[in-house]
């Protein structure tokens, strides 16, 4: 079905695969990231970082450093204090947690912990003279893992124990009362191994302090406008000397959402050196010490009765949420989400953040994603514990169209979704009877095939309050025709270039290569979010969609007046400009617009000339989309490699601004979901060092290790403007649990509960035997 | 990332290299196909004062057949080695093992003379080189030295060259026509280096294994080869053999280790499999040769 956007306009972009505007200039290699930014009298800087996951620094000497030809400068944590930077969370602002400095005072606390910046003619330079700052440091046992969080000696001045943020519902003698006379009681513990977020692209940032106390910083973030807000309060500028620019980003998935202890430092050197700084993370520095993601445990305690519907859920999670996470909370979100797309009439949980000696953690794609995985592998164990094909299971417990809105126990309201359908299309898909007939004679040959099906809510757009809560469009059409988009949306490979100016083309009336969007600049337009929360469709777009209806409204209520037509009459279609049912009345927006500037005494009376209009939006709190995923994979018995076969995505994302960057962003999540069950792993050893520092360690996958990912989609519209829901995070959220699942029916016949992350070909063989051995 | 300093020279002849070689007195790198030397010097693992970039000797890059061998000049392309007739007719062995050296993309740059000196216990061509009795040719300002390869691997990324050395070239023996060869690796993702790497070539006469080549990559500190199970091999029938033994024997002389990508024991498990797996498949289709 293809919708119409509110106004009588007709979509004629709006659903369809308009090429992205941005792929051009990127294939050819003609995008502007900020390494590619070079400023007159630009300086490099390179850290010296901590080797030690916990130490007293006893001394530093910076002579050295400081004596190498071409060093221009090497600040500590001392030569900052004057500026008072202690960061905060951009969202929940200051005040939360422990005390960020930019860079380590008197004690480090993570391996790679800042100690210094070094600022030199180049990078090269400001390594060398890295090298030569001589840190005489005491150590001291760090704290790594969540165990040791637990009863281990306080990370943070001032704290007397590790816990973050500890959150529980209160106790419920009717859950307790459930799980004593359920049938049956399904129990397992899963743990999801830490990440990294691993954009293409890592974080940078180019600092050009101007003026009086003014600064343009070129940075590889979320969102310029949060970006300056956070730099303005940070340094105690107003906001409007802050400019940020940011054209081209090469991935962020959350790592980018604010600048961090680095990007913070950079400002700082150049501020005190009044030069244009320069710091692009290399990827040992990504991998080592950009904030980091997942890391969590969790114990499922399932009530279901006799026909296996779900009773009660119970919930204990632990989460390492390392030195200095961005936000401090211990993922209440992952609690509240967690039945999920199921009727679920009771939840219990207790969840806690517990500091360590390791990088702190950020949102990554989906950060609330283990309510997924718990739900949907604990929703497979279940089913062969009753002994209920895992299908069955689920069907009996989705909520239907029935069913809604659908009142979670945490209180979320679920509406406009549409889990049943999506499932039913992913199945037949998949054509389950086929497969396993095909899965019973691969038994029989000792090939073990398996079927992973997961189904998933997600919670979109989260305007909840905060700077979330709205976007902004400014729409222009010049007198030249052409139209200008100034949002509040922000790329970093979404393709918000192209969805957002198919939006403003079908509301306009004009060719979509008519349509410019700029968002790349803090200093245009109104202030918003940028990405996050998988918001920009529907927030981003219902204020490109309103603002565009307005100045629509314009160019009809001109041209009417011209015309001696009724505005109701007024169509607007290629830019061409006609009257219902008066043939010879024919004119284009190109001359509207140019009447709207030059001609004033054309226009209605009274009315402003120019051809502006702006407009706020205000989307839903939270707009839920949905999806099912199936995956087929064989396990090789012999070697514990897992080989996907299919991979089937059947989503509601609501009305489709453009299917081919829907199914980027699914396709993209999916692969960042292989390789967390398959392939990622940020791992410590026993002192805190991280032993996954190249990639040759830390493995993504690559275009040999993932499917041609099989799309379905249902669409059914939101009550946003457009009727558009996101859909930036799905895919990684529901990828993990959908992969784990079919590993573990492969691997049915040995009885195994695939259960901890990754999945190396070391445990599944591990698993296999312990199955044999029975 | 950013490489420490160092000085640079691009020599046209192996005289020039070797001289350079000499006069560096250790503290240079060889810069070869530069898929491993590239990120070392980035992460200021490697910092020699001096880079010898032997790119522009023609004399090293190129295949011939002499005395009996396949002759690998040592910066020959792995991707022309992998197109190359004259490798695919008389030295198939290590064919195979091209196709799972690294990715298209690093395999046109890469080179067999880096590979070998790296020593990567658990990349393809050192353990192609031990297994298949290849013979490293090394150059230095004192003159040619050849050095078998059961003699060349001492530990991981460590060999018996000398520090003013350069391979020049390795020299493959040419096996029987017929040979039943096995390049067979398990990695995590393909064009990994290998969890578990096994080479094997067996020549079978009149339905007995008259010669056995055995060895392993990702199996020790260095590419180890089976010396027991080959001589198990050896003179046994081609069928009725207790395949299970051999790889059982053949596992115990490796040496694997526990790592972030597998234990040993998975090693050492998948190692036996394989072995009994692709000899079982091999022995089959000579017969059904």
């Amino acid at each position: 079905m293809s919708a119409s956007p509110p106004g009588g306009v007709a979509a004629r972009f709006v659903g369809q695969r308009v090429p992205r505007k941005e792929d051009r200039r990127l294939l050819v290699g003609r995008g502007l990231y900020v390494d590619d930014v070079v400023l007159a009298g630009m300086l490099e800087a390179a850290f010296v970082r901590s080797p030690h996951a916990r130490a007293r620094i006893k001394s530093l000497d910076l002579e050295a450093a400081r004596a190498l030809p071409g060093v221009r400068a090497v600040y500590t944590a001392a030569d900052f204090a004057h500026f008072g930077l202690d960061l905060f969370n951009s969202f929940a602002g200051r005040g939360s947690g422990p005390t960020v400095r930019t860079l380590a005072d008197g004690h480090v606390r993570y391996v790679g912990d800042p100690v210094a910046i070094v600022v030199a003619d180049n990078r090269y330079i400001a390594e060398d003279g890295a090298g030569l700052v001589m840190v005489d440091y005491e150590a001291e046992d760090p704290v790594v893992t969540i165990a040791q969080a637990r009863d281990g000696a306080p990370v943070h001045d001032g704290y007397t124990d590790n816990v973050g943020v500890a959150a529980a519902t209160p106790d419920d003698p009717e859950i307790a009362a459930i799980f004593a006379s359920a049938k049956h009681v399904v129990t397992g513990t899963i743990r999801h191994q830490r990440q990294a977020h691993v954009s293409m692209e890592t974080r940078g940032i180019v600092v050009a302090p101007h003026g009086e106390g003014e600064l343009t910083l070129h940075l590889s973030c979320q969102s310029p406008h949060m970006a300056a807000r956070y730099v303005s309060l940070l340094f105690d500028l107003p906001e409007t000397s802050v400019k940020v620019l940011s054209k081209d980003v090469g991935g962020a998935f959350g790592l980018k959402i604010q600048p961090w202890r680095e990007e913070v430092a950079a400002i700082a050197a150049s501020l005190k050196l009044r030069r244009p700084v320069k710091w692009i993370e290399d990827r040992l520095e990504n991998l080592t010490s950009a904030s980091q993601a997942r890391e969590q445990e969790i114990t499922i305690k399932l009530a279901l009765d006799a026909e296996g519907l779900l009773l009660a859920a119970d919930l204990d999670y632990a989460c390492n949420v390392g030195c200095y996470p961005h936000s401090n909370d211990c993922n209440t979100f992952a609690m509240m989400l967690f039945t999920g797309a199921y009727r679920v009439p009771k939840l219990a949980y207790r969840a806690v953040s517990y500091y360590s000696n390791t990088v702190g953690q950020a949102a990554y794609r989906g950060p609330w994603a283990m309510e997924s995985l718990a739900r949907e592998t604990m929703m497979d164990v279940a089913a062969r514990q009753i002994g209920i094909d895992p299908l069955v299971l689920r069907e009996r417990n989705l909520m239907t169209a029935a069913d809604q809105p659908y009142a979670m126990p945490s209180g979320m309201v679920v509406h406009g979704v549409t889990p049943c359908e999506t499932l039913e299309l992913a199945l037949a898909k998949v054509d389950v009877p086929a497969f396993r007939a095909e899965q019973a004679r691969g038994r029989a040959e000792g090939r073990y095939l398996g079927l992973g099906v997961a189904v998933y809510v997600e919670p979109t757009t989260m305007a909840m309050g905060g700077p979330f809560s709205t976007d902004s469009a400014h729409v222009r059409l010049d007198p030249s025709g052409k139209v200008s988009v100034v949002v509040s949306t922000h790329s970093q490979g979404h393709g918000t270039q192209t969805t957002m100016a198919q939006i403003a083309a079908d509301q306009l009336g004009v060719d979509v290569a008519d349509v410019t969007v700029l968002e790349d600049d803090s200093s245009r337009g109104g202030f918003g979010p940028g990405a996050g929360g998988s918001r920009q469709a529907v927030s981003g777009g219902g204020a490109v969609s309103h603002a565009s209806r307005i100045l629509a409204d314009k160019v009809k209520a001109i041209a009417a007046h011209m015309h001696n037509a009724n505005p109701a009459d007024i169509r607007i279609e290629g830019g061409q400009i006609s009257v219902a049912g008066v043939a010879e009345v024919s004119t284009t927006v190109q001359a509207i617009a140019e009447a709207a500037y030059f001609t004033l005494d054309r226009l209605p009376p009274g009315m402003e000339p120019g051809m502006e209009a702006q407009y706020r939006y205000r989307p839903p709190p939270i707009v839920f989309s949905n999806a099912a995923h199936a995956c087929v994979c064989e396990v090789s018995a012999e070697t514990g490699v897992v080989k996907i076969l299919r991979w089937i995505a059947s989503e509601d994302c609501g009305v489709m601004i453009n299917p081919a960057i829907v199914e980027g962003q699914i396709a993209g999540g999916v692969v960042q979901g292989i390789g967390g069950v398959l392939l990622e792993e940020i791992a410590y050893d026993a002192y805190g060092n991280p032993t996954a520092v190249t990639f040759k360690d830390y493995m993504i996958p690559t275009i040999h290790d993932v499917p041609e990912i099989e799309y379905c989609h249902i669409i059914t519209p939101s009550d946003s403007e457009g009727g558009f829901k996101g859909v930036g995070e799905g895919g990684a959220i529901i990828a993990p649990p959908t992969m784990v699942n079919a590993i573990a029916d492969a691997l049915a016949p040995f009885g195994a509960r695939c259960l901890d992350l990754p999945l190396t070909p070391t445990k599944i063989l591990e698993l296999i035997e312990a199955g044999e051995k029975g | 990332m950013k490489a420490a300093p160092f000085d640079y020279v691009v020599p046209d002849t192996i005289e020039e290299a070797v001289q350079h070689l000499a006069d560096a007195a250790g503290d240079v790198s060889i810069l070869a196909g530069g898929q491993t030397l590239m990120p070392l010097l980035a992460l200021r693992m490697a910092t020699p004062s001096l880079i010898v970039d032997i790119n522009r000797i023609a004399a090293l890059s190129g295949v011939s057949r002499a005395e009996g061998a396949v002759r690998i000049g040592a910066t020959t392309r792995q991707a022309q080695i992998l197109a190359d007739p004259t490798v695919a007719a008389h030295a198939p062995g290590l064919t195979k093992a091209t196709a799972l050296v690294g990715h298209h993309q690093t395999r046109n740059r890469g080179t067999i003379g880096g590979s070998i000196s790296l020593a990567e216990p658990a990349a393809e061509y050192p353990a192609t080189a031990l297994t298949l009795g290849a013979v490293i040719e090394a150059r230095s300002a004192r003159g040619v030295r050849r050095i078998a390869a059961d003699d060349f691997f001492l530990g991981p990324y460590t060999t018996a060259l000398e520090p003013e050395e350069l391979v020049t070239a390795v020299h493959f023996p040419e096996w029987p026509a017929g040979t039943r060869l096995i390049v067979e690796e398990v990695a995590r993702r393909p064009g990994d280096f290998a969890l578990v790497g096994f080479v094997c070539a067996l020549v079978v006469e009149g339905g007995r294994i008259s010669r056995a080549g055995v060895g392993w990559f990702g199996m020790g500190p260095t590419p180890m080869r089976s010396r027991k199970a080959e001589q198990a091999l050896t003179g046994q029938s081609a069928t009725g053999l207790d395949l299970a033994g051999i790889a059982a024997l053949a596992v115990s002389e490796t040496d694997p280790m526990e790592d972030g990508h597998a234990s040993a024991a998975y090693r050492r498990k998948v190692a036996g499999r394989i072995f009994q797996r692709t000899v079982g498949q091999a022995l089959a289709e000579q017969r059904a040769a």
